[in-house]
């Protein structure tokens, strides 16, 4: 249903909002496009539904070319975009009459269409009151209503239940999964809500920096975090922290580190083993652990792992380059841990991990006494560091 | 196209019917105008060159036109408020002709104005203008008010497009409506002006919009200067709605 390769998008600013996208959607199917803000979901439905144009690669809708044939991608298609795009002055019936007005629709058929939609998305009562005094759920319902008129096989949902309270949100689930089983429509959606991929969609693909990252099912994604997460809070300003992570990171029974702010997840087959060991570890380190919890693995902790952030952190953090956060705030905060120890995985893997721990140990200290805010080299001028890299290489698989 | 047009074009003729006193807005200022204008000049003006027996008969044309240019030089504000609720994108998304959404919104905004400018046209009456009424005169009036109505529309959806943003179109409106507004022959005749000012009102498009609506609805009806009038407010729409449809092509980014 969309064949998109190589897809590349350049702002005018020279950002690359989408950078060498490729994608698969296949007929029937509800795919879900998980990313934080920025990480460019609403882009990459602009150019699938015609609204941009794109700098390179092919794209590829319902069986035709969105560059030559844009008309014929339009009347196959509809869109739910972010801002709700009905006219809040118009009744809900005059709305979807414009609508079908707009596809060219016959005046029979399109009274036909709206007595459907109204009755399947039960807006009947509703549907000769303007919309502005329709409630957000109702309004979605609406939208989502117009974008069906003139039945077409494709439907792009941009954050279908932003803004919306939990019930009006799980009530537009069922009708988004209703749509799809009963009605054999397609679907491309976006979201930031993991339980809403999760809930949703047959597959997920998580794009981060207007790349996708990884695409699979909502289950073998989770399944590919085996184990349980450890995560650990301690101070960390504490000069013990280089010597611990490293001695997690030598653990063979540890399968991945990752560092998120002020806490550190720790991914291992058995948690309930793993726990005291850690809380050892941490003494004879002379570390004090503040707090410790121990997790399944959930979409959330997909998302780190391909990305290196929650999509919370994500999310809040939009836009703010890691030093804003603690510039002139004498250190201390999350971003700076979170860069060094990028720089320290940046050279564990240059110079494998059987380099002295003792060289480890003043690296890291060096990396952190530095509050300038520049960050030094490292002293063998092995690792390059550069302060623009992905943060997928923040966590580092140790290949199992 | 027409089709696509009209449809949009009822989109927005219900959405101004249901909001009916913010067109009786736009009519507040043209009418203290017509009001204060003709009251404070009454004695200074005894003998207007062109046409007409009062200072009243000279101005109401010029009430006219600054109905039309306050009524329609903010069309583009909705525009860009279109585009941020997401209305303009739901339009794009379909396969509804480009050029109709254009155009449905600059021969809304026009025929408002035209409406409008009927109303102001009542009051003038009431108040005692002597106007040439008849249905001829009336028509060619108004098809030079719609014509000026269509470009400046269409000028201020072209601006809305280029600018993106709402404050700086505003200030542009607010700094293009009064000196066009006075530097036109619309309150004052031309011997009265300063030689720069009428080599000014020559090249604005305000004035030809003045005299043509002069020429049919004031005095004996000058038919060549409504001709010329009306010629140069079909290039003036022609030229400011292409410019306007150009720039919405453009949108895409």
């Amino acid at each position: 249903m969309i064949q998109v390769s190589g897809l590349t998008k350049i702002f005018e600013d020279g950002n690359k909002a989408i950078d060498d996208l490729s994608l698969e959607v296949k007929q029937g199917e509800i795919l879900a496009l998980l990313g934080p803000n920025g990480a460019g979901k609403t882009t990459a439905i602009r150019v699938l539904t015609t609204l941009s144009g794109f700098d390179e690669g092919e794209v590829e809708v319902a069986g035709h070319n969105v560059d030559r044939e844009p008309e014929a991608v339009r009347c196959t298609i509809g869109l739910v975009a972010q801002q709700t795009g009905v006219d809040y002055f118009l009744t809900g019936r005059e709305n979807l009459v414009l609508q079908g007005h707009m596809y060219r629709m016959k005046k029979a058929d399109i009274e036909q269409r709206i007595k459907e939609l109204a009755t399947y998305f039960e807006l009947d009562s509703a549907l000769d009151r303007q919309v502005m005094t329709y409630s957000g759920g109702m309004r979605r319902k609406l939208d989502i209503a117009t974008a069906l008129i003139h039945r077409p096989k494709l439907l792009f949902l941009d954050e279908p239940t932003l803004g919306l309270d939990i019930k009006s949100r799980q009530n537009l689930w069922q009708y988004i999964d209703k749509l799809n089983k009963e009605q054999d429509l397609t679907i491309l959606l976006t979201t930031h809500y993991l339980e809403e991929a999760d809930h949703l969609s047959h597959r997920v693909a998580i794009i981060n920096q207007g790349k996708i990252q990884v695409v699979d099912t909502p289950e073998n994604l989770k399944n590919a975090i085996h184990g349980d997460s450890v995560i650990l809070n301690f101070d960390s300003e504490s000069p013990a922290v280089g010597e611990f992570t490293y001695a997690l990171h030598e653990d063979p029974d540890v399968n991945d580190v990752v560092w998120q702010n002020d806490s550190l997840h720790v991914y291992v087959d058995n948690g309930g083993v793993a726990v005291p060991k850690f809380v050892r570890l941490a003494e004879e380190n002379g570390l004090v652990i503040n707090s410790l919890s121990l997790a399944h693995p959930t979409l959330d902790d997909v998302f780190l792992k391909y990305t290196g952030t929650t999509l919370d952190e994500a999310v809040e953090e939009e836009g703010d380059e890691w030093w804003h956060q603690w510039a002139g705030k004498g250190g201390g905060g999350g971003g700076k841990w979170q860069k060094n120890w990028e720089q320290w995985q940046d050279k564990l893997e240059e110079t494998g991990s059987d380099e002295d721990k003792a060289d480890w140990q003043q690296q890291w200290q060096q990396w952190q006494g530095n509050d300038d805010g520049s960050q030094s080299k490292p002293t063998d001028g092995t690792a390059n560091v550069d302060s623009n890299k992905q943060p997928q290489s923040a966590s580092q698989n140790k290949g199992k | 196209m027409f089709a696509d047009t009209w449809h949009l074009f009822l989109k927005y003729t219900k959405i101004s019917l249901r909001m009916p006193m913010w067109t009786l807005f736009t009519l507040i200022q043209p009418l203290l105008w017509l009001i204060i204008f003709t009251q404070l000049f009454k004695n200074f003006v005894q003998a207007p060159p062109e046409g007409g027996s009062s200072y009243m008969d000279f101005f109401v044309p010029g009430v006219l036109v600054m109905t039309a240019l306050f009524g329609s030089s903010w069309s583009g504000v909705s525009l860009l408020r279109e585009i941020t609720a997401g209305t303009v994108d739901k339009m794009l998304v379909s396969p509804v002709s480009r050029v109709s959404i254009v155009l449905s919104r600059v021969m809304h905004s026009a025929v408002q104005v035209v409406i409008q400018t009927l109303i102001i046209m009542l009051v003038a009456w009431l108040f005692g203008a002597t106007l040439n009424l008849g249905p001829i005169n009336l028509l060619l009036a108004m098809i030079s008010i719609f014509l000026l109505g269509v470009g400046l529309a269409a000028l201020s959806n072209g601006f809305a497009i280029i600018l993106q943003r709402e404050e700086p179109l505003v200030m542009i409106g607010n700094l293009m409506t009064l000196p066009l507004m006075f530097l036109s022959t619309a309150m004052v005749p031309k011997p009265f002006m300063p030689s720069w000012i009428e080599t000014i009102s020559l090249i604005n498009p305000i004035t030809y919009a003045v005299e043509s609506v002069r020429a049919v609805l004031v005095g004996t009806p000058d038919m060549s200067t409504y001709g010329f009038g009306a010629v140069i407010m079909l290039v003036f729409a022609g030229v400011s709605l292409a410019w306007a449809v150009n720039a919405f092509n453009g949108l895409r980014d």
